[in-house]
Order: C-alpha cells, then sequence, then structure tokens
C-alpha cells in the first residue's frame, strides 16, 4: 500500500482512492468496534430522547397521541382571516394572491354592491384549490391585508376529493386563531392589518364582506344597536353600520354622485318650468325630486309620494288657491322617506311617470295655480340638497325619472304656449 | 413421546393399544406440533427482528397492533395472505408455483431432529446433524428454482448468488462442525448435547467436574474457533446481512423473490426465517449446550428415562421446562446477535463474500480440525493409538495440555491467516487499480 492518495484519470471521470489513515491489520477488533456502537444505541434506545443534542436514546414522538408543538412559521396550507368583532373578512379582492399564486390554485370573484353594481373592497368567493397548493406561502406574503395566511393544519386527507376545493366559508377563521398559532408573527403585523381592515369596512355596504357564519349574528346585533340609536334619537348613526350615513364633506362614491346630477338636473328642468308657465310646472317637479333624488324609499313610499303628488297636481288643477299645504307634506315625505330602504328603480319609475300625468292633467285644467307652485318648486329644490347624501341610488332609475319629469314639465310648457 | 404416551394410554389408563398406534398418534403429535410451532417462531422472529433493528436505530419499531405490536406478525400475515398472486406471463408456471414449496419444505424437516429439552427430540437419529445440514442445503435447489422459472434477469441474479453463497459457505459450516464431532464422536444432536455437561469443562474430557450443564464446547479453543466460523457461515447461510446478497435490495430487487407476489413471497420468508431460527437454534444446540443448563441435567435425573425407570414424571415435566426455556433463550439470544451484526454492518460485495468463505474461513476451519485432533489425542489417546506423550499424565494434566496446544495453534492460525488475508486483499486492491489505470 502506498502511502500518498493514488489518483488516476480514466475516460469516465477521475478515480480517486482514499487512503485510510488506518492500515493496520484489525482481526476483527474492527467489527467489535462497530458493534459496540450498535450495542450503546440499543442500550440507550429505551431511554427517552427529549433534548435532541444527544445522540443516544429514543427520538420517537407517538404521534397522535403526542403532538409537539408547531414552530409559528410552519406553513401548510392558507386561509383567510375575518375580524372577530366585526366579523369582517379582511381580504378585499385585490388579486394578489390570485395573480402570485404559482401552481394557480387561488380564484376568487369580487363583491359587488347590489344597488349599484359597482365592486367594492369586500370578495364574494374565494377558492383554494389545496389539492395543487405547494404550500409555498407567497399568497400569505404578498397579501397587503395580511388577509391570507399559512394555517397550521396539516391532516387533511380525505376520501373525497371534491373536498380538497376549499371554499370561503371553509377558509375562514378568525383573527385570534391565527394570533394563538402564531402570536409573534401577528402582533407584528396586527395594527396595520386592523387599521386597513377600518378603512375596508367604510366603503363595505350591508353585510358585503362580512363573514358567511357570521352574518345572522351580526346582523342581530345591528339591529340591536339601530334601536338603541333610534331611542337616542340620533339622526346620522340610525343606518346600519354597514351603510353609515356620510358626512356631508366626505368625498362623494359615484351612485351618489350621479343621484345629485339627476337631482340637480330635475330641479333645472322644475325651474324652466316654473319660469315659463309655473302653474303645471309645480306640482310635476316636487314628484320627481323625491323618487329620483331620495330615491332610497321603499316603493311602497315612492308610490305613496307619487300618489301625493298626483293628488296635489288634480287639487292645484282644481283652482283651488291653497294648494301650498298638500305641495309642502309632498315634499317633506321626500325629505323623511330616505335611508330606510334601498330604492327600486321600478318604483321610481313608476312615480314619475304618475307624476307626469299628474302635471298632464293640471295642465289640461285651469292655469292660474301659481301662487301655491312656487312653494311647491321651492321645497323641490331644496329636497336634492338633503336626499341625495342619505343613501346611494340606484342612479339610472333616477336620472331616468329626472328627464320624464322634466320632458313632461316642457311638453305641459310647450302645450300651454300654443 | 412414544414412552409418554405408552405409560399414559398402557399404563395409566390401562386401554392396552398395540405398538403401532401408538407410535402412529405420537408421530401425529409431533408433526402437528413442529408444524405449528415452526410458523409461530417465525411469526415472532419477524416481530423480534423489527423491534430489535429499531431500538439499535433508535426508533421504537412495531407498537401499534395489541399491547406493544405484538399482533403485528399477525396483521402482516392477514395482509400476505390478501394479497394478489402474480405468475409473470413469461414465467416456467409449474417450476414457479413449486419453487417456495421446495425452500419451505427441508426447513420445516429441519426441525425433526433438533433437540428442544431433555428427551423432547421427534426422532433422534444417530446421524442427526448430516441429517440437519443435507436437508438444508436442499433449499438450494429451490432458490435456483425460483430464480430460474421467474424468467427475471434480477431473479436469476439473486438465485445465482443464493446458490454460489450456499455452496461455498456450507464447507465451513460443515468442517467447523466436524471439528466438534471429532471430539463428541458421534453424529447425533443428543449426543453432542450430552457431551456438554459440566462446569467450563466437560465431563467427558475430565469426569469429575461437577454437573452444572455448562461443559459447552465454545469454552475450549476448539469449539471457540469453531463457533465463530460456524457463526458466520450460519448467517451466509440464512441470508443475513452482511452476507444478505441473493437478496441486496438495493442492486438487485429482492433477487429470488422478486416475482413472487401474496402467500408465494410469503413462503420464501417463511422459510427464510424458519432457517434462521433453525440456525440459531444449532449454534446453541452445538456450542452452547442446547438445553443443557443448571439443574436441568439434576432434574432430568429425578424423572422417568430409560436409566431410571422408576423416576417421577413430574420431574421430566419440569426438566423439559427449564431445558426449553435454556435453548430458547440461547437461540433468541443468537438471533439478538444476528440482528446486531445486521445493524452494525453493510453489505459485502460477492467477491469480498467469496474471498473471506474460500481464503480465510476455510484454512482457518481446517486448522481447527487439525486442532480438534490434537484435542482428542490429547485426552482420550494412549500408547495403543501411538500417543506415547501422555502415558501417565492425570486427566487434568491431560485436558490443560490439550487447551494450551489447541489455543497455540488456533491463535497462531488466526493472527497468520488475518495477516496473510489483509495482504492479500490489499494486492487485490492494488491490482484492481492498476487495472484501472492500465484501461485509462
Amino acid at each position: 500500500m502506498t502511502a500518498s492518495p493514488f489518483e488516476i484519470e480514466i475516460p469516465r471521470g477521475r478515480v480517486i482512492e482514499v487512503q485510510r489513515d488506518d492500515t493496520r491489520v484489525r482481526r476483527g477488533g474492527g467489527l467489535l468496534r462497530g458493534m459496540a456502537v450498535v450495542w450503546k444505541h440499543w442500550k440507550e434506545s429505551f431511554k427517552l430522547n427529549r433534548s435532541y443534542s444527544q445522540i443516544h436514546g429514543t427520538f420517537t414522538i407517538e404521534y397522535p397521541e403526542e403532538r409537539p408543538r408547531i414552530p409559528e412559521a410552519y406553513r401548510n396550507m392558507p386561509i383567510l382571516l375575518y375580524d372577530d368583532e366585526t366579523g369582517h373578512e379582511l381580504c378585499t379582492s385585490c388579486f394578489q394572491c390570485e395573480r402570485i399564486c404559482p401552481p394557480q390554485v387561488i380564484h376568487m370573484t369580487q363583491a359587488k354592491d347590489p344597488a349599484t353594481g359597482k365592486p367594492v373592497p369586500a370578495v364574494a368567493e374565494f377558492i383554494i384549490e389545496y389539492d395543487a397548493c405547494m404550500s409555498c406561502g407567497f399568497c400569505a406574503e404578498v397579501c397587503p391585508f395580511d388577509a391570507i395566511k399559512m394555517d397550521h393544519e396539516f391532516e387533511l386527507s380525505t376520501d373525497d376529493h371534491t373536498q380538497l376545493t376549499v371554499h370561503k366559508e371553509q377558509l375562514l377563521r378568525p383573527i385570534s386563531y391565527y394570533a394563538k398559532i402564531a402570536p409573534t408573527m401577528w402582533a407584528e403585523v396586527r395594527e396595520s392589518a386592523l387599521k386597513k381592515l377600518q378603512g375596508n369596512i367604510r366603503r363595505r355596504p350591508d353585510v358585503i364582506g362580512l363573514a358567511p357564519q357570521l352574518t345572522e349574528k351580526i346582523a342581530a346585533r345591528r339591529a340591536e344597536l339601530a334601536a338603541q340609536a333610534a331611542q337616542a334619537a340620533a339622526a346620522a348613526p340610525v343606518a346600519p353600520a354597514a351603510a353609515p350615513a356620510p358626512a356631508e364633506g366626505r368625498k362623494l362614491t359615484p351612485e351618489e354622485k350621479a343621484a345629485k346630477l339627476a337631482a340637480i338636473r330635475a330641479a333645472k328642468a322644475a325651474q324652466a318650468g316654473e319660469s315659463a308657465t309655473p302653474a303645471e310646472a309645480a306640482p310635476a317637479t316636487p314628484s320627481p325630486t323625491p323618487a329620483g333624488e331620495a330615491a332610497p324609499p321603499a316603493d311602497k313610499a315612492a308610490k305613496l309620494a307619487a300618489i301625493r303628488a298626483a293628488n296635489a297636481a288634480k287639487k292645484a288643477a282644481a283652482g283651488e288657491a291653497p294648494a301650498t299645504p298638500p305641495a309642502a307634506p309632498d315634499a317633506s315625505a321626500a325629505e323623511t322617506t330616505p335611508s330606510a330602504a334601498p330604492p327600486s328603480d321600478k318604483a321610481a319609475r313608476l312615480a314619475a311617470i304618475r307624476a307626469a300625468n299628474a302635471a298632464k292633467k293640471a295642465a289640461a285644467g285651469e292655469a292660474p295655480a301659481t301662487p301655491p307652485a312656487t312653494p311647491a318648486g321651492g321645497t323641490a329644490a331644496d329636497a336634492p340638497a338633503d336626499a341625495p347624501p342619505a343613501a346611494p341610488p340606484s342612479d339610472k332609475a333616477a336620472r331616468l325619472a329626472a328627464i320624464r319629469a322634466a320632458n313632461a314639465a316642457k311638453k305641459q310648457q310647450s302645450g300651454d304656449g300654443s | 413421546m412414544y414412552d409418554m404416551l405408552a405409560a399414559l394410554i398402557n399404563g395409566a389408563l390401562g386401554w392396552g393399544w398395540p405398538e403401532w398406534a401408538l407410535n402412529l398418534l405420537s408421530y401425529i403429535l409431533i408433526v402437528t406440533i413442529v408444524l405449528v410451532v415452526a410458523p409461530l417462531q417465525m411469526l415472532f422472529f419477524t416481530y423480534y427482528e423489527r423491534r430489535v433493528i429499531a431500538r439499535m436505530q433508535d426508533r421504537v419499531g412495531p407498537n401499534r397492533v395489541g399491547p406493544e405490536g405484538i399482533w403485528q406478525p399477525i396483521a402482516d400475515g392477514v395482509k400476505m395472505f390478501t394479497k394478489e398472486d402474480i405468475v409473470p406471463q413469461a414465467a416456467d408456471r409449474i417450476v414457479h408455483f413449486l419453487a417456495p414449496c421446495v425452500v419451505v419444505a427441508p426447513t420445516v424437516l429441519m426441525f425433526a431432529v433438533v433437540p428442544w429439552g431433555p428427551g423432547m427430540v421427534p426422532v433422534d437419529l444417530p446421524t442427526g446433524l448430516l441429517f440437519f445440514f443435507a436437508i438444508s442445503s436442499i433449499s438450494a435447489v429451490g432458490l435456483m428454482m425460483a430464480g430460474w422459472a421467474s424468467n427475471n434477469k434480477f431473479s436469476l441474479l439473486g438465485a445465482m448468488r443464493a446458490v454460489a453463497q450456499m455452496v461455498s459457505y456450507e464447507i465451513p459450516a460443515v468442517l467447523s462442525l466436524i471439528a466438534i464431532v471429532m471430539i463428541v464422536g458421534s453424529l447425533s444432536i443428543n449426543e453432542i448435547i450430552a457431551y456438554q455437561t459440566g462446569l467450563i469443562i466437560s465431563n467427558r474430557d475430565l469426569p469429575g467436574i461437577p454437573d452444572l450443564g455448562l461443559g459447552w464446547f465454545v469454552f475450549t479453543p476448539v469449539g471457540f474457533v469453531a463457533f465463530i466460523a460456524f457463526f458466520i457461515a450460519a448467517l451466509a447461510e440464512g441470508e443475513r446481512t452482511p452476507f444478505d446478497i441473493p437478496e441486496a435490495d438495493s442492486e438487485i430487487v429482492a433477487g429470488y423473490m422478486t416475482e413472487y407476489s401474496g402467500m408465494k413471497f410469503g413462503l420464501f420468508y417463511l422459510a427464510q426465517y424458519v432457517l434462521n431460527f433453525l440456525l440459531c437454534a444449532i449454534t446453541a444446540i452445538i456450542f452452547f449446550g442446547g438445553w443443557q443448563g443448571p439443574g436441568v441435567g439434576w432434574l432430568y435425573a429425578q424423572g422417568i428415562t430409560p436409566d431410571n425407570p422408576n423416576g417421577n414424571g413430574l420431574f421430566n415435566v419440569l426438566a423439559g421446562v427449564l431445558g426449553v426455556f435454556y435453548f430458547l433463550l440461547k437461540t433468541y439470544i443468537f438471533f439478538f446477535v444476528m440482528v446486531w451484526l445486521r445493524g452494525a454492518f453493510p453489505r459485502l460485495r460477492i467477491d469480498q463474500l467469496m474471498d473471506f468463505g474460500w481464503k480465510f474461513l476455510i484454512p482457518l476451519t481446517l486448522a481447527n480440525l487439525f486442532s480438534a485432533a490434537l484435542w482428542v489425542a490429547f485426552t482420550r489417546w494412549g500408547p495403543a493409538e501411538g500417543m506415547l506423550i501422555t502415558v501417565g499424565w492425570s486427566p487434568v494434566l491431560r485436558w490443560l495440555a490439550a487447551f494450551v496446544v489447541t489455543l497455540a495453534i488456533n491463535l497462531g492460525v488466526y493472527l497468520w491467516l488475518t495477516r496473510v488475508y489483509a495482504a492479500s486483499q490489499a494486492e487485490r486492491r492494488r491490482a484492481e487499480l492498476e487495472e484501472l489505470s492500465a484501461a485509462a
């Protein structure tokens, strides 16, 4: 045996013979040494080894009975978080996770405001295909709202494959759950996450963005709160928290803008009618205003307003002087109805048509309804200022109603002129 | 068994059965016991091995089925029975089917001559040892059948290796046993056990030694070397690590068992573990006195024996229980050592195996044979046989002389052989590398 390392080149590569330092003839001593090592392992294996710095002893953890604490940063499958107190999901459906997901197993639909059809910062449906998820945790890392986190639950085996396509209801976990499994990780992001959540809640109407399993509970709680607020006779907070009465100075949402615009148009039309033939314009204007701008009233309220407007117009047509009293309640009805319930555009349209008809009838009748018309027009002009911010009306319907009312007024004007 | 039945039926009950009926009944009972015990031993061994090897690897091993997993082999057996039996399309169906039977049958036959306790041997053949090893060689035929009939290169490779290994290692195994046979002067396994009475020194070599059943051959230089050589050869015969080359699961899948599934595979498995049990048992019997141990000889002397027909039958039972206990204890300890070796050593290459068998074990056992001859000469021969040196020596002196001479020979041969063997291995390595560099 040579002392120097033996090294040769062969076509497949280099062959290096390792010269073992001990080349003595051991006569089986090496075998006995190996057996001694195994013997020690066998002997010591009857002791438990929990320090992990030792190489001897049994390390085994009897799994179903013993469950060691999983490290915080352990990640298995993604879950969604919701706030324990308000029930609001942290997810805003920003699609960041869906985009980054390498196996593309995240799918979501953004929630839309049923009234306006506009998207709101909440998620309608959220699906993760656990069967193809590779647990990379990118979704949790990328989420700007800390809404998606990696769970520690790993016993997911099932004989039903479809169970591994997990929907929002099964994905949602309260924040307290995540704070329990990963306390320090949650503490790091807690403040910013909750702050962002508060910002998003304000833009979520009604029950959108609520954890589905909590919807009923929260609705009950809100009704309770609403009742308390009503007792306190507070003006604004009567509305549910989901659709808080916006402050006057707040930036308006598109729906509100549209409503305001419609109201302004209606008012202009009314003014135009007033200047030409104030008698006819007067009954026409108040009715579209409540229907259009004060849109939130239920159809019942809208119908009622239309009927009243029609009655007022009839009375005005009847030539009776004191037309002011009926017109005034009309306008007041328009003021009080908002914020009661989401509007239905059918009802609003119906109201507008009825109002137009009433105006026509009034025009066909006698002219001298001027004095009562002025106050009526005045109240109608006031109404849009109060009504629109009350609640987001359905703008199409409102606009349509306003336009029809204006047209009707114009027709009256031209008919009167001829 | 026959004596017991005769005493019971014709003696105590007085039914007066004819001799042939008693013989038939006794053999039926014996065969039943053997056929039940063999698979039970195998079941226990699979569990035992898995638990022990797990402990050696800092694990726990199967501990779920029943208390501490004791029913694990039953669960494995049920699994094995429910598996599909697949025969490869290109296989020789008949030979493929017969091979497991040919492998299992000899291992069960070997039980015929294994004594479990004093007077508890199914058949006391005068050539028991020869029968034992002759029969054990038959299973090599079965292995070759299995490998050939499977029509699979891994199977054939495994079978070739198995046969080569078995044939090679039967020589040192038998040579080491011949040394013992020379000393005992008989091939009867009962005789070999009977020889190992005494205390460290056998009664036969040195009359007058108190009999504690501890005169085992392993305490003599000849017996010790024979034991080491035999145990190594037994590892190779039983295809145990580090000699599990025929199965070498990391190289050739499962060797000759590759194409077997279900209960046919189970039979190979059974044969292997039964063979391991038998090899451990025969090691315990030949070198460690079998059922011999403190108290057994005395108890048996009180019982009903051919020498002492008026003894008490209760002592027979007690001696039997104690003898079986000693025997199984020794057997299980040897199996533990087998598992221990499995835990400690990696698998040999086939050329290393052959080198070791032919160039080391066979010379060693041949030298041991010479030592055994000297042992017999020193302790027993007199002027009639031409042994003139020991004339007039006391038995103690004779025994001491035999001990010293055989120890010197065996130790010297061992030291010399290890040196030669290591040198030959180094030379071989060097030649291989030279060949490699020449090829480059």
